[in-house]
């Protein structure tokens, strides 16, 4: 498994570390009853198949999640004389083509653009961190669009 | 099996539905919904492969990722800014729509209801297992919840942006610059950034 750091927020972490509880308990509590065993009939049980896979969906969210865990790093608030640069956690206000948006620069496990989240390995988020207010961003691949820098704020918890 | 048979009736609908974006555009004979999913699943599986990532469950997210369509219907990042004077739809086109953070949650959390329903209703005769199994999957692509989850949700998009290239080369009937726009902001995966550059080698530098 891959040893890249997750960059998450308070409330980020809190979820995932909520969901590798309820998964640990909901493994408990199937492999309580027992596997079925296979070995009684010739034919292929259904649900036992069924159940198999289940459990091994189940194990492998639960290492996911287990990794994430192991390295995930906090975003934080910086310190307020830093709060000008955009940073992981920061939310930036833009105007892109005389139109405003406002994203939030956030590790990949949270981005999701369609709420205003956007990665910060995405080619949009990378050009986007250590700029200041009054700086102005190209994405230039393949079509030039700019982003010009307005309002940055920090609402981390 | 009459209900595993009726379901497949029910998602047959799907070869036929032409997918709204293309006709808001006027483009002739568009795609449909089944055949964005058919070439989805070719690039999810094709293109996880050096991943680590779980290609069984791609594959059936990937299947089954659009299939509240079916009663939902497919919605476009346009559909709540449309005057309903036509005549203003291209300029409003030509640009990637900007939204308020708050105007993007209502959209989100209107289209997860509204499309939830409507697979509720589609799956609801399954046997249980399968409509756990197709619900969660659901789910976890419009959540981005695992790492499968959050593959499917770029590839949707880079199939989209790779269609809209095809349309775009062949007619130049449309801009092509909310597609790159979208993606630029969306897409983090190094597998499918790569790919992206490949798109654009091929489409724009001729």
């Amino acid at each position: 498994m891959e040893e890249k750091k997750f960059y998450l927020t308070k409330e980020g972490l809190e979820r995932i570390k909520k969901e590798y509880q309820d998964l640990k308990n909901l493994k408990f509590s199937k492999t309580k009853g027992g596997v079925p065993k296979l070995w009684e009939s010739e034919d292929l049980n259904p649900e036992y198949l069924s159940f198999q896979e289940d459990l091994s969906f189940l194990e492998a969210r639960l290492a996911e999640l287990e990794n994430i865990v192991k390295n995930a790093e906090l975003i934080k608030s910086p310190p307020k004389e830093k709060q000008n640069i955009i940073n992981l956690g920061a939310t930036v206000l833009v105007e892109v083509d005389g139109q405003n948006d406002e994203f939030t620069i956030v590790g990949t496990l949270e981005a999701n653009p369609a709420l205003g989240k956007i990665s910060n390995e995405s080619p949009v988020g990378r050009l986007l961190l250590d700029h200041r207010v009054g700086d102005e961003v190209t994405v230039s691949s393949p079509i030039q669009t700019i982003y010009k820098i307005k309002k940055i704020r920090y609402r981390i918890s | 099996m009459e209900n595993l048979l009726n379901f497949f009736i029910e998602t047959g609908k799907l070869k036929s539905k032409k997918r709204k974006g293309w006709i808001f555009r006027g483009v002739r004979e568009p795609e449909t919904i089944a055949s964005h999913t058919f070439r989805m699943a070719i690039m999810s599986w094709l293109l996880s492969r050096r991943r680590g990532l779980n290609i069984n469950k791609i594959l059936k997210m990937s299947l089954t990722h659009d299939l509240c369509e079916v009663y939902a219907g497919d919605t476009t990042p346009y559909d709540k800014i449309l005057p309903k004077d036509k005549k203003h739809w291209k300029k409003i086109f030509d640009k990637w729509p900007r939204l308020s953070k708050k105007e993007k949650e209502k959209i989100f959390l209107g289209k997860y209801k509204k499309e939830n329903e409507a697979l509720n209703k589609l799956t609801l005769k399954l046997p249980s297992v399968l409509k756990k199994e197709i619900r969660n999957l659901w789910a976890d692509y419009e959540k981005g919840l695992t790492k499968e989850g959050r593959f499917v949700r770029q590839i949707d998009r880079v199939e989209n942006l790779l269609q809209a290239l095809e349309y775009w080369d062949a007619k130049k009937q449309f801009a092509i610059e909310p597609w790159w726009i979208q993606i630029e902001e969306l897409v983090d995966n190094p597998i499918l950034l790569e790919f992206i550059k490949a798109l654009e080698k091929k489409f724009h530098r001729k």
